[in-house]
């Protein structure tokens, strides 16, 4: 028989052939949505559904769940009434058992910037920025451990094997820079719940995020060989693999993967020189690395990997989420949920402060220079709050009842305050914002609409915001 | 089947009432409660509610968070944000919330008063009596019609099937081929002929072991001209226990198959690996599919005690599940962790899809909410646990077989000595020693000569010490007879005396510094709790001794004794022990209220406690009451101790013949003197012949000669072999009561259900009874996991054909990429149709009728036309079936992570097939499925070649190409590694032309030679490569095959 060659056959886009090159089916829905022509490689560009505000996003995660009343819900009421009982009070809220008597916060506050936002010691960097975030006070949701919190925050629902938000936007939106992954995960510690909190889930793993461990300096594996030989030689290799493929491929003409399969040598091999440039801090002015806090031993890690975010996002990264690791320490907290005071909140969130502070205000500080706050959207938060009574004398145990988070760049008003919680700031009140109304906000910000993003898995169309969220519109530039 | 026709509505109710009676009706609202409900509730809800909730409201685009206030159902159905009443818990529910804007603020337009806030909490306290009927408009009700559900194709019976005739008869070979060959005919396609005999073996030891072929392999292969070369390898790959690796990875998938609970501290699970052992195994067996999945539901029930049993139900429990659990969560976790195994039952065995179902009816296959909650019933009493069990007992028993039968030459070498050698040393002693020797004690330490525990095994050290050894049986194998009814332990000690008139007894519990705490108990704090102890006596009638007493009571074997090692022959009435009264005088340490005369109340449940007191030697002293005369023939003794919990480590008894009052005080030393002395009297200071073997027990601390031969004997019995216990993770008892929840919601209970099981596919006239008999009279109930296993495997009446359709289909996805059924998980309304419908009917119907035996399926499948087709494309069938949907052509395949892995693993040289037991990590050169899968901690190589997340049934992987797969390939030490023992296999010594070493390295690694063309290129550029640095040549030559399309993918 005779052999066609590859290119004198229509390949026909259809869902198998879509699975096969790793677009699942629910995205052949969201393709077409788009009007856009398949192509083979799943991470290829695509346009947003319609003009999206913010095209990366950096979360810096608070890893271990700050306390919303020590560190941006002020609550003049709870300092008012240290000791006294705290109506309403469910000493079960968290993972231990509560006093139900109000702990008032122990840091100094002091009114900062136009918004008069109210601001506690322990943020003396950030708190020059106030004016660029958007804080929503009524943040809430279901779980009220970590990683189950975690896995809440990141993935929509509680449930292990969902893909995180990262995944989801990158099957949603591709990767803007080939040569870098389009989902990147910086952490210190691994955080409570490890890769389930990053997973891409049922989604193909080529939404998956590339982690990079601050303890082996985020060495990417296998992105070098031992260095035996030149990059001559290993051009020859590559070449010899192309044509040898490709003569395989072009007898096998209906398998559009093994095209796929090709390239992706060719990606490869760009990645093993963008990548460490990428990470490459070294190339960054004196300046900048004493601006983000690199000679304090304090926090030098989470510089690092804030500058190295910001390096990220320049380069077309989509979404980078930094968990911060451990801060000084000294409250007896464990280094995989650093801010978790269930003992003395003042000595961590202190200890914390110091790790994260400096250099989360210089990322802000060094995006809007570079003009990239535009586009990218930077959001601080953990995985709950904490309880507004004490656990023990000094400490605060889980609340996912109320807390705070705040976003600042792409897409978001500059120095509001939305939602509220109650005088003690023990619950979300007024307009709360479930996990489901951040994603899909999240979602809209990136130009997607958070019912139309589906994947289709065991029978079912699932989306990031599970059967549930609504855009908050009111805190939309 | 034919059926009586209803109604649909009808229909349901009929199904209702008798398939599932138990979901309890709630009661209708007393008149009292209506009332209410009209002069406060409905006024306040029309005039503030109805303008945002209600079906006018919907019509007039007014509808807000699709909360509908003007109905019952509506109300109960809740809105966006959930529930809004719970039933009797007014100031729970979100309405009343929502009205004292506590959270949600309604009506926005202003709170309302206090009163009628007060009145809605009331009503809600009440049962929130609503009399409204009418539906929830919008998203109407689908209404289930389970007579029309059976009509859909996956739902019903097996039909027999003929194959279709065909034209092309030159084309097909077997039956199968019939049904694809008709497709082409009907399509106006060509199939392809055969593919080639390198490919084809290729294919098939992929296909079957996930291994390439050896170049021998292959080319014995492609020398066997014979008609039936290919059915040869076909075989052997079957036998080959690599096959039950390959086909057991592939059902660990959908068995979301890990082996940590995932969540906040994804706690390993050490012994679910021996789920994966068990499948591989079932699979390596050709275990009937039906045992396979009836083992997998309800083996703990249908082999209790058994190691298999245990292992297989590791299935139901291999989902993820939180490690720690709140109050507040406790009870929906419980709901979470019933919904992962009714999820995965049905994925992988019902290819249905059953998770939605615990919120809402399915949306689209006909099963009802209470069936789902009928499974979920089914499973109620199902948690998950470890237990410990022997997982070969038969080889235990071998071995216990094989230690007695090595100890009879050594009671013969004992008996032999005590004839003919002991008389002349003993007399020797007798004259010389004998005078020398001390009074005897008052405290003679009895030396034992049996041992045995409930729970544990004892060995007897020297010094008449009784020590644990270390081992548990298994708690629920009572390995003996029946405990004392409080008992969870028994030790039983023998002892032998030829004195008279013994007066008292004391017991030693010793402390030792490898004991828990340093003991004396086993308990993890040292402490025992010793409930009673039972001293009887009797004659030292030979004929009654076991097996291992008479091998310590020389002169016995040969009286022939059938019963093992591990039981005590059945004892004649005649023998009927003597029970000694016994007296508790002193117990060195007591703790308070809880003294030694608890052991000798008569009271089972009260103990001697020593845990204020562990850490100690302990020790107590008994008086017999009316002293023990002894017998003529010598006494037997037998201490038997009850323990609540755990026993003692280190436990001695000694006696005394002094008179009474008992005390502390004197010597403790062993008895052996005593029963010489003792003998001698008894019979003019001779020993009768009759006495020489029991004299070489007491005659041994005196003579190293008779000390040798006796500790011989006695070390082996000591040695008598323990099983090798295993910690399994499986199902273990616990679980409450299941309810139908509405929404899902655990606030929301509907009433208790009841087993039983999807009616769409339960045809059974007499119903659930069918599967789940109600157990005669004053017998056990028959366990409902047992009763779902029935059903499912009910080829006739229950969903055995549907299980058997899967099962079919998915052995021809792993055999021709894709399934009969695309939707390998989905056989439902939202799945896709079978391509050959009646080739799926005529598997599954073949399969029914060859046992559910997996091998003859896959035999039947590869010796088909359609399996040995080439991959030749062809641009005429292309226009007609791009997706070769009709079989014209084999399409390639990538190989899956674990495969790729195991590929380079074979051809690199280094694979290790040791099978079984405990995951590793990817630094051993064993198989894929033997990896660890840690769920918070995949292995990243397993993750990058798209090994699924193990947290739901997989049916299809997905195959994604990634640059980071190419880096790993180019760069990983892993591949290097393989790479360079590549190089050592095909040219081992320099002499070896490089031309041979590319043959023979093409043939390893794609199972053919290289054409010239290839062959001259892969020289040229070993040549350049040379050039650079000699020392790596070959290494890259072969790593650049590693790194080409061809080694990843089976054509």
């Amino acid at each position: 028989m005779n052999l066609p060659k590859t290119n004198m056959i229509q390949l026909p886009s259809r869902r198998r052939f879509l699975q096969d090159s790793g677009l699942g089916f629910g995205s052949l829905a969201l393709a077409s949505l788009l009007n856009q022509e398949t192509n083979a490689n799943p991470l290829a560009q695509k346009q947003p559904q319609f003009a999206a505000k913010a095209k990366s996003v950096i979360w810096l995660f608070m890893t271990g769940g700050p306390s919303q009343v020590d560190t941006w819900d002020y609550k003049p009421e709870l300092q008012k009434r240290d000791g006294q009982d705290l109506a309403g009070a469910d000493p079960k809220t968290g993972f231990f058992t509560t006093s139900g008597k109000c702990l008032k916060s122990p840091f100094e506050w002091r009114q900062h910037g136009e918004s008069a936002t109210w601001v506690p010691d322990i943020f003396p960097h950030l708190s020059q920025h106030v004016d660029e975030m958007t804080f929503i006070h009524s943040m809430y949701l279901r779980q009220n451990n970590h990683a189950p919190a975690a896995i809440e925050l990141m993935c929509g629902t509680n449930r292990p094997g969902l893909p995180a938000m990262g995944a989801w936007m990158t099957y949603g939106l591709g990767a803007e820079n080939q040569d870098l992954p389009a989902y990147v995960v910086l952490h210190d510690t691994r955080p409570r719940g490890d890769d389930q909190i990053w997973s891409a889930g049922f989604l193909p793993k080529t939404y998956q995020a590339l982690t990079l461990d601050a303890r082996r300096k985020e060495a990417i594996d296998n992105l070098a060989r031992d260095g035996k030989h030149s990059d001559a030689q290993q051009r020859a290799q590559l070449e010899l693999i192309r044509t040898l493929n490709q003569e395989h491929a072009a007898t096998r003409a209906t398998q559009a993967d093994l095209a796929a399969r090709i390239n992706s040598y060719e990606l490869a091999y760009r990645m093993q020189m963008a990548a460490p440039e990428a990470l490459d801090i070294a190339k960054e002015s004196e300046a900048t690395h004493k601006q983000y806090g690199m000679d304090q031993p304090e926090c030098a890690t989470f510089a690092r990997q804030c500058l190295i975010a910001r390096r990220l996002v320049e380069r077309g990264v989509r979404f980078v989420q930094i968990f911060a690791g451990k801060g000084v320490g000294g409250d007896g907290s464990v280094n995989d949920v650093p801010w978790d005071c269930h003992s003395d909140l003042q000595t961590n969130h202190r200890s914390n402060g110091l790790h994260t502070d400096q250099p989360a205000a210089a990322l802000l500080a060094d995006l809007k220079t570079r003009g990239l706050l535009e586009d990218t959207l930077v959001i601080w938060g953990g995985e709950f709050g904490r309880t507004s009574d004490s656990q023990g004398a000094k400490g605060r145990d889980h609340n996912p009842n109320g807390f705070t988070i705040w976003m600042a760049g792409g897409g978001v008003k500059r120095g509001l305050h939305y939602g509220a919680t109650d005088p003690f700031g023990y619950k979300a009140v007024e307009k709360k914002v479930h996990v489901n109304d951040l994603h899909a906000t999240l979602l809209h910000l990136m130009g997607l609409n958070h019912e139309e993003l589906t994947y289709r898995f065991n029978g079912r169309d699932f989306r990031l915001t599970d059967v549930a969220g609504s855009v908050i519109n009111e805190i939309l530039a | 089947m034919k059926q009586h026709s209803f109604s649909t509505v009808a229909a349901l109710l009929f199904a209702t009432s008798l398939i599932a009676p138990a979901i309890t009706k709630a009661q209708a609202p007393d008149p009292k409660g209506i009332e209410f409900f009209e002069q406060k509730i409905r006024p306040v809800l029309a005039q503030h509610c109805y303008s945002c909730h209600s079906d006018e409201a919907r019509a007039a685009k007014k509808l807000k968070a699709k909360l509908y206030l003007d109905s019952a159902e509506g109300l109960l159905d809740g809105g966006e944000s959930g529930s809004v009443i719970v039933k009797g818990k007014g100031a729970d529910s979100l309405l009343v919330k929502a009205l004292k804007y506590d959270g949600l603020e309604m009506p926005p337009t202003g709170k309302l008063s206090d009163e009628i806030i007060a009145d809605f909490t009331k009503w809600i306290d009440m049962g929130a009596p609503d009399p409204r009927e009418g539906r929830k408009p919008g998203a109407a009700k689908r209404v289930i019609n389970l007579e029309e559900g059976r009509q859909f194709w996956s739902f019903q019976p097996l039909k027999s099937i003929t194959p279709p005739d065909v034209k092309n008869a030159d084309w097909n070979r077997t039956a199968i081929d019939r049904f694809v060959a008709a497709k082409h005919e009907e399509k106006a396609l060509r199939p392809n002929g055969p593919v080639s005999k390198e490919k084809l073996i290729r294919r098939a030891y992929f296909d079957l072991i996930g291994l390439p072929p050896t170049p021998e392999q292959i080319a014995a292969f492609v020398q066997d001209a014979s008609p039936n070369a290919f059915e040869k390898v076909v075989d052997e790959l079957l036998q080959s226990e690599r096959y039950g690796e390959r086909w057991g990875r592939h059902w660990l998938d959908v068995a979301r198959f890990a082996e940590s609970g995932g969540y906040e501290f994804d706690g390993f699970r050490p012994g679910a690996y021996h789920y994966r052992d068990w499948v591989i195994r079932a699979i390596n067996g050709d275990m009937p599919f039906t045992e396979f999945v009836r083992m997998q539901i309800a083996g703990d029930k249908l082999l209790p005690d058994d190691y298999r049993g245990a292992a297989a139900t590791g299935f139901l429990v291999a989902g993820p599940y939180p490690g720690q659990i709140t109050a507040k969560t406790v009870e929906r976790i419980r709901y979470d962790q019933l919904d992962d195994m009714i999820m995965t039952i049905g994925g992988s065995m019902l290819g249905l899809t059953l998770g939605c179902v615990r919120c809402h009816e399915h949306k689209y296959d006909p099963i009802p909410a209470q069936d789902y909650y009928g499974v979920a019933s089914s499973l109620a009493r199902t948690a998950h646990g470890s237990k410990t069990y022997d997982p070969d007992p038969a080889a235990t028993q071998r071995a216990v077989e094989k230690h007695r039968a090595d100890g009879e030459p050594l009671n013969a070498a004992l008996k032999k000595f005590a004839s003919e050698e002991l008389p002349k040393r003993f007399a020797e002693w007798q004259k010389t020693e004998l005078a020398k020797q001390p009074e005897t004690p008052r405290w003679q330490v009895l030396e034992p000569v049996t041992v045995e525990a409930e729970r544990s095994w004892l060995k007897m050290l020297p010094n008449g010490i009784v020590a644990h050894d270390g081992t548990f049986a298994i708690e629920s194998n009572a390995r003996r007879r029946p405990r004392a009814a409080r008992a969870a332990e028994e030790y039983t000690v023998t002892t032998h005396t030829f004195q008279k008139n013994l007066t008292s007894l004391r017991f030693d519990a010793f402390t030792e510094k490898s004991l828990p705490k340093r003991g004396p108990g086993v308990s993890g704090d040292g402490s025992f709790e010793l409930l009673e102890i039972k001293v009887t006596a009797r004659p030292l009638d030979r004929a009654n001794l076991s097996a291992s007493q008479r091998a310590l009571a020389p002169g016995q074997s040969d009286q022939a004794e059938s019963s093992g090692g591990l039981r005590p022959p059945a004892r004649q009435d005649s023998d009927k022990p003597i029970e000694l009264k016994l007296k508790p005088v002193f117990a060195a340490f007591e703790d308070k209220d809880q003294p030694l005369a608890n052991v000798f109340d008569g009271k089972p449940a009260t103990a001697w406690v020593v845990r204020a007191n562990a850490g100690k030697d302990n020790a107590a002293i008994f008086e017999i009451e009316g002293g023990l005369p002894g017998f003529a023939s010598g006494t037997e003794l037998t201490f038997e101790l009850n323990f609540r919990d755990l026993g003692i480590g280190r436990v001695r008894f000694a006696m005394s013949t002094e008179a009474n009052p008992a005390t502390w005080a004197g010597d403790v030393a062993p008895q052996h003197l005593a029963e010489i002395r003792a003998t001698l009297a008894a019979n003019n200071n001779l020993i009768p012949e009759a006495a020489r073997e029991p004299l070489a027990r007491w005659f041994s601390p005196f003579d190293l000669e008779t000390a040798k031969v006796f500790n011989t004997v006695r070390d082996h019995v000591n040695r008598e072999p323990r099983p090798s216990l295993t910690e399994v993770y499986t199902t273990i008892p616990g679980g409450q009561d299941v309810f139908l929840l509405r929404r899902g919601e655990v606030d929301n209970k509907q009433g208790k259900a009841e087993p039983s099981f999807l009616q769409v596919v339960a045809t059974a006239a007499d119903k659930e009874a069918r599967w789940l008999p109600k157990p005669a009279a004053g017998q056990p109930a028959i366990d409902p996991r047992i009763g779902l296993a029935n059903w499912m495997t009910d080829a006739e009446f229950g969903a055995g054909a549907l299980l058997a359709r899967v099962m079919a289909n998915r052995l021809w996805q792993h055999h021709f990429g894709e399934g009969i059924v695309g939707t390998s998980n989905d056989f439902g309304a939202q799945g896709e149709r079978p391509t050959h419908p009646e080739l799926l009917e005529w598997l599954a119907a073949e399969f029914v009728k060859g046992g559910w035996k997996l091998k003859p399926l896959h035999k039947a499948m590869m010796l088909t036309a359609v399996y040995q087709q080439s991959n030749d494309v062809s641009p005429d069938n292309l226009k007609i079936d791009s997706q070769n949907r009709y079989l014209w052509y084999h399409k390639p395949r990538r190989l899956e992570a674990e495969i790729i892995r195991d590929a380079l693993l074979a051809v690199g040289g280094s694979l290790d097939t040791t099978m079984y037991g405990p995951s590793l990590l990817d630094n051993t050169p064993r198989r894929s499925v033997y990896l660890r899968v840690k769920r918070s901690e995949l292995i990243p190589f397993m993750t990058m070649f798209d090994a699924p997340e193990p947290t739901q049934s997989i049916g299809e992987r997905i195959s994604t190409t990634l640059p980071t797969q190419a880096l790993t390939m180019m760069n990983s030490p892993f591949v290097r590694q393989q790479a360079e023992k590549l190089v050592a296999r095909i040219r081992p010594t320099a002499d070896v032309p490089l031309e041979t070493a590319v043959d023979r390295a093409y043939q390893f690694a794609f199972a053919r030679l290289p054409s010239k063309e290839e062959r001259d290129r892969m020289l040229a550029f070993i040549t350049q490569q040379t050039d650079a640095n000699p020392n790596i040549t070959l290494t890259e030559f072969c790593q650049v095959l590693f790194c080409l399309n061809e080694f990843v993918y089976v054509d």
